[in-house]
């Protein structure tokens, strides 16, 4: 049968993985020692999903042990059809005499099949460890309970979603299964937007800027057609962190290619928050005023430093440089699993825009 | 710019985006810039640090010492030092941009006006880099330089901070050679810097094991519950290493493995393992407790050093193959000399939780292999069932390797697989190294850094210093008044037979490592 990828692997019966493992390790003798510490399963619906996934995974084992799932799932063809792969990811450790390996098990899942997840896949989870599960597009609603109470920690990236305000509605469906206390939600889009939150802050950090924070009246985000999810949290984060409302009666509307929201701030003047397209892609630039001070950033493309720009009556104008992060893919997924707890910063601001 | 913790803090927006404080852009200025140890630990630790973007944005690192050299040929040595020790391998372009911050000042550390010019020289960084007035002095050099440089530094004006930024001090250990030395050396300190701003350096504290001790201890329910007299029989703390005494010769026959590993490290790694919770997780809250486990430590004095204290020191032997020489015929070392490389020592801690459990402490050098744990040694069931199948069950073991192969372990006893009943210890492992795949950052990243934001914790406090000290001192007491105690051991083995026999007087064997 042909493989589906060019990833490293050995296709097996779906029944015999757990043995099909076992044999892997001990025929790599004392050589390699299996590691994990998260079960991290990624599923698509894309058919070229794997070849990328696999080396996703390839570079994420680097620093996460974990026994990886790949899924590419194609639930509309007919007939109902299940195959597997095992391999391993080894990176060598110490002097170079052994290998830490993370497991990767690939499904191949098509027709009917493809839709009972917690049957198939499930079962071959490495038992007592969090399940963090990337699941790559969108969401289907109703969410299916079953397949959901499993899981630990939910990634998913905003800013793929061509309906964002219907994908938050059924994740917030799924962060509440369970009472509410189990699944984590976690947004790469979100993940992404630390370096600009954290320039931003960076900038009232400054002993003659922070008194202006309070007194923002205009917020001006530019941004490139793929990050309009992504400027709308950011939107979202400010309104939280400065307890702006956003009166039920308002709607959004748009000049000139702007949309403007406005919201309210505890002193009860409105604040004017604007958003207008780039050709660049990723958020552009991001400015804030006060009555008598502004503030902005700029960053020319994703990972690039930004330029930032303090304006207040006690220090004139300032230029900083501010370092940024590199935002690649698997940097992202990488700082998103390194983080532990459950982001409550994150559902306050999706709260306010959404 | 003033960029204050406390606007840190206040800044409703820095919420959520770090769990540390941040460091503050500064200038750390090296005393003994062409030192060992500025090249072996500080330099690779700060570029490993520029490498994961986590030095403040605006920063200048100064090296001073007495040689005549350009900025050029000071960078350059770095670089070789970078390359050889960095966990990072060094790439140019990296180099380039952090060497960049680095310039060399030359001063003679007794030489007043050059710590007038070195002032010069950092309030011109603070315009052209933008360090805001902040400096870090890090006194990489031998204790008896440290009174000159402070007094040149307070002469100077270097000891606070410029236009609202702080000044802080970095002190390297030795700290003193004896309570009243260290009380010497804390007067002179704090004439120039106050406590708050006093970084008293313990390497061990900053190793990432050393800091999961207290996350074992308080954020597992399974073990605290058992973390005290009721459950542990005893505790052993083993510091061991194949090396001699390699260039510190002049100091270690000085000073020997009492007052060079017992008195900080060890003593520190015993407080991480007796101390209480603490009420948080400032730097004085943990330092609290800490403190209370050296002041209720039993203090051993007269005979009772004798019984409760082995010290030795290594003859000629053989480490993994090699022949090496005995202490005493070390290069620079006296022929007569009685200066221990090895100590064995029974502590108690005199408080509620730990009554009855005894502390084994041992360190050593030239034993057969480099490692650094803590034993908890937990009690035995009440009542073995298996006896009747003539079968012996081991005591659980939970260790603690602080380095190398840094991570947790706990022996249980198993069956054996077959149709007879056989018991087994077996060991559940944790490694550091291959559960978390990214490597263990270098204690002096974390000390580094933790300095330039203002975090103490990991940093000994002057009464830490001193009650450690008061431990100390009353062995060397004792030790003074006679020599004839002084055992000898072979080069490559595990140290001397009293120290056997001082474990086994409790009952106890040295666990094999």
């Amino acid at each position: 049968m042909e493989t589906p990828f060019n990833g490293t692997g050995t296709e097996v019966e779906i029944s015999r993985i757990d043995k099909e493992l076992g044999l892997l390790w001990d025929a790599s003798g004392d050589t390699k020692t299996r590691a994990s510490l998260i079960n991290l399963v990624i599923h698509s619906e894309d058919p070229a999903s794997l070849p990328a996934n696999t080396a996703l995974i390839e570079e994420i084992a680097e620093c996460h042990a974990c026994r990886a799932i790949l899924i590419q799932s194609n639930p509309h063809l007919p007939r109902s059809s299940a195959r597997a792969w095992i391999g391993a990811h080894c990176r060598l450790v110490g002097k170079g005499e052994r290998q830490v390996c993370s497991e990767q098990i690939t499904f191949l899942l098509e027709g009917p099949c493809a839709t009972s997840l917690p049957g198939i896949v499930f079962s071959h989870l490495d038992s007592d460890l969090p399940l963090c599960l990337w699941w790559q597009g969108k969401f289907q609603d109703p969410p299916d309970p079953k397949l959901w109470a499993w899981v630990d920690r939910l990634i998913f990236d905003s800013a793929d979603w061509a309906h964002p305000l219907t994908q938050f509605s059924i994740v917030r469906q799924i962060a509440s299964l369970a009472g509410g206390n189990r699944t984590v939600l976690c947004d790469l889009n979100w993940t992404r937007l630390h370096a600009w939150r954290t320039a931003l802050a960076s900038l009232f950090d400054h002993a003659a800027a922070l008194p202006h924070l309070r007194g923002i009246r205009k917020l001006h985000i530019a941004a490139g057609s793929d990050a309009h999810t992504s400027a709308w949290l950011l939107v979202g984060w400010l309104a939280d962190r400065l307890d702006w409302i956003r009166p039920h009666q308002t709607s959004s509307h748009v000049t000139e290619g702007t949309q403007r929201t406005t919201f309210i701030a505890p002193d009860g003047f409105p604040i004017a928050c604007d958003l207008s397209p780039s050709d660049q892609p990723g958020l552009v630039g991001i400015a804030l005023a006060s009555a008598n001070a502004s503030f902005s950033l700029e960053r020319s493309k994703p990972s690039a430093p930004f330029t930032a720009t303090l304006h207040t009556p006690q220090i004139g104008e300032t230029h900083l440089t501010l370092r940024s992060r590199c935002e690649n893919l698997p940097e992202t997924l990488a700082t998103e699993l390194g983080r532990a707890g459950r982001h409550p910063l994150y559902l306050r601001s999706l709260a306010h825009v959404s | 710019m003033p960029h204050t913790e406390a606007n840190l803090q206040r800044n409703p927006l820095r919420e959520g985006l770090e769990i540390r404080s941040m460091p503050t852009p500064c200038t750390l200025v090296i005393f003994g810039a062409t030192g060992d140890l500025t090249r072996r630990k500080l330099v690779p630790a700060l570029y490993n640090l520029s490498v994961d973007g986590v030095l403040p944005s605006a920063i200048s690192v100064v090296g001073v010492a007495r040689r005549e050299m350009s900025d050029e040929t000071f960078r350059s040595g770095l670089h070789e030092s970078a390359t050889k020790f960095s966990r990072q391998p060094v790439r140019d372009s990296e180099w380039a941009d952090f060497s960049s911050a680095i310039c060399y000042h030359r001063a003679a550390f007794d030489d007043a006006q050059a710590f007038h010019s070195l002032a010069r020289k950092l309030a011109e960084l603070d315009v052209t880099r933008g360090t805001r007035g902040n400096r870090l002095f890090y006194l990489a050099v031998a204790p008896d330089q440290f009174g000159i440089i402070l007094d040149n530094l307070r002469a100077s004006g270097l000891t606070s901070g410029v236009n609202g930024g702080w000044a802080r001090v970095i002190v390297e250990k030795p700290f003193g050679s004896d309570l009243a030395s260290a009380r010497r050396l804390n007067t002179l300190v704090e004439e120039a810097f106050a406590e708050a701003d006093t970084y008293r350096i313990d390497h061990y504290l900053g190793k990432e094991t050393a800091q999961n001790i207290m996350v074992l201890r308080f954020a597992n329910a399974l073990f605290e519950s058992m973390w005290n007299a009721q459950h542990i029989e005893h505790v052993q703390i083993t510091a061991s290493e194949p090396l001699g005494v390699e260039g510190r010769a002049g100091y270690y026959d000085k000073a020997g493995a009492l007052r060079d590993m017992v008195q900080n490290h060890l003593l520190q790694l015993l407080c991480l393992t007796a101390m209480e919770p603490p009420v948080g997780l400032d730097a004085d809250s943990i330092r609290d407790e800490k403190v209370k486990v050296l002041r209720s430590l039993r203090p051993i004095v007269g005979d009772d050093v004798f019984r409760h204290v082995v010290r030795a020191q290594y003859a000629a032997g053989s480490i993994d193959g090699r022949c090496v020489a005995a202490y005493r015929r070390e290069d620079k070392i006296p022929p007569t000399s009685e200066t221990e490389t090895f100590v064995a020592l029974e502590a108690h801690i005199d408080n509620w939780r730990w009554a009855g459990v005894p502390f084994f402490v041992r360190v050593g050098k030239r034993l057969p292999k480099a490692a650094t744990e803590i034993a908890i040694h937990f009690k035995s069931v009440p009542h073995v069932l298996f006896k009747a199948a003539g079968e012996t069950v081991d005591d659980n073991v939970l260790v603690i390797r602080i380095q190398p192969d840094e991570g947790i372990s706990l022996r249980m006893s198993a069956k054996m697989p077959g149709t007879s009943l056989r018991i087994e210890p077996v060991k559940m492992d944790f490694r550091y190294g291959t559960s978390f795949g990214k490597a263990t950052p270098e204690a002096y990243e974390r000390l580094l850094i933790d300095a330039m934001s203002g975090d103490a914790t990991l940093f000994a406090r002057r009464d830490e210093v001193e009650e450690a000290w008061k431990f100390v001192d009353s062995i060397h007491a004792a030790w003074e008044s006679r020599s004839d105690d002084l055992a000898f051991y072979p080069a490559g083995s595990w140290g001397p037979d009293a120290a056997d026999e001082l474990a086994r007087r409790s009952d106890v064997t040295w666990r094999r490592l």
